[in-house]
Formats: C-alpha cells, structure tokens, sequence
C-alpha cells in the first residue's frame, strides 16, 4: 500500500513528465526524453540535475563507439517519491469526488 | 501544498502521467512489419528444406538468418536507442502469453509439417510454414495489443 505524499520538487509540470517517462523505464536515452518533452539539452540537463540532487534520477554517461551517450534512469528513492505522489494526486481527485457527487 | 493543487489540476496531471508512460510502452511494441517478415523468413527457410538441394538450403538458410538479424536487430536498436522498457510492467500473465504464442507457432507448424508429410503431402514444410507464418504476421500484432494492455494496467497510477 503506497502512502500518498505529495512531492513539490516532482509535480513541476516538466519534471513530472520526465519522472513519468522514466517510471515506466529502466533507464531513457538522453535525446529521447530531450525530443519527448520538448526540451533543450541545456533545460533537460538542468531538469536532470535537480532530480540528481534530490536522490531521485541517476545520470549515466558512456559511449557507444565514439559517440558520446547519456541516459538516465530513476533511483529506487525516485521510484517511491513518484509512487506517493501519484496517490497524493489520486486522493486529491477522489476526494474531490467524493464531495461533488449529487446526494441521493 | 496539495491544499493548493485543485482536483482539476491533479487530475490534469494524473493525465499527463498517463500519456507519459503510454509513450514508453508503445515504444517497446514491436511493429506488425517484423511479423509478416519474420513469417515470410520462416517460408524462405522451409522452401529450402523441402528443396533437398544442399546449394538452395545453404541459400535459404543464410538469407533466414541475415534477414532475422535485420529485423531484430532494428526492433532491439530502436528501444536500445530510446529506452529500456521497465520489467515490472510485464508480469507472468505476459510471460504466459508470450510463451503460448512461441508454443502454438512452434507446435502448430511443426505439427503440421509432420501431418502433411504422412499424409503423402508434396513440400510438407513450406505448406506448414505458410500456415505458421500466417498465423505469426496475424497473431504478432494481437500479442502485442495484449502485452500492451497488460502493461497498462500495471503503470504507476493506472488504478484510478
């Protein structure tokens, strides 16, 4: 049973599209979730940074031939935080539910 | 600060979520082409078999592998070059369609094969991989509807 948290540091909308992304994955291409979100290398960097910081992501960088290659994956910590904040945003709504609903 | 997020807009972001995760997973379904390929390779190989030549074998069979390796090697590279889907979202009900769909290709083609041939059938393995290969170009892309729906239901937040 997930106990719903929600979380500030992943409910930015950005953020939260690329902790989405990378809930469903073992690990997501740089350049993948760049084009996927829609963001610059520079603000996806600075996206990944943050979740780097807080515990959440791991940034891996190697090279495949010669070309460089990033990419990213969540940290069992990140996995959680998004597990509870997706139940923090379930409860928001089924609450919400359960008070609009007609009586009767 | 949930005090702050209105129920529209969690629900708005339970949406987001949803399509998020959606993108990966139909990143990872293999695309109906590969099937029809991989069937019509299957009939490339039996051609040979049923040939007995030693010249048309070696033929069919390098022209099977290479073009396996082709297919395969496009649907692996692609997700190696975007991502890796998560393997919790495939759980034993996908292992179990998974492996029946290998059983019934396998079984059946084979099965039949040898059917033919005691029937006194004239390429009894072509005709069988015909058949096995219809059934894969067909049945590919309904494995993959359903491994698709499985792990949609086992996405973080896929229970509300």
């Amino acid at each position: 049973m997930t106990v719903p948290r929600f979380d500030e540091l992943i409910h930015s909308p950005t953020r939260l599209a690329i902790v989405a992304l990378l809930a469903a994955s073992e690990w997501a291409d740089f350049s993948y979730i760049r084009d996927t979100v829609e963001l610059s290398d520079s603000a996806l960097s600075k996206q990944l940074t943050t979740l780097e910081q807080a515990g959440y992501a791991e940034i891996r960088k190697g090279f495949i031939g010669k070309r460089p290659r990033t990419s990213a994956r969540l940290t069992a910590q990140g996995r959680a935080a998004f597990e509870q904040h997706v139940a923090a945003l379930q409860q928001i709504v089924v609450r919400s539910g359960a008070t609009i609903l007609p009586a009767g | 600060m949930s005090d702050d997020v209105s129920p529209a807009e969690a629900a708005q972001a339970l949406a987001d979520i949803q399509l998020r995760q959606q993108q990966v997973i139909d990143l990872a379904m293999i695309p109906a082409w590969y099937w029809w390929a991989v069937g019509a390779l299957m009939v490339v190989l039996a051609i040979g078999v049923d040939s007995h030549s030693p010249g048309v074998i070696g033929l069919t069979v390098s022209v099977f592998v290479l073009g396996i390796l082709a297919a395969t090697g496009w649907v692996v590279g692609r997700a190696f070059r975007h991502a890796q889907i998560r393997n919790g979202l495939i759980d034993g009900r996908g292992v179990v369609a998974i492996l029946g769909f290998v059983a019934l290709i396998v079984a059946g083609t084979i099965g039949l094969a040898f059917w033919l041939r005691a029937a006194g059938a004239g390429h009894p393995a072509t005709l069988a991989c015909v058949a096995g290969g219809l059934v894969m170009g067909a049945g590919g892309p309904v494995l993959m509807r359903r491994l698709r729906a499985i792990m949609l239901g086992n996405r973080t937040g896929a229970a509300l």
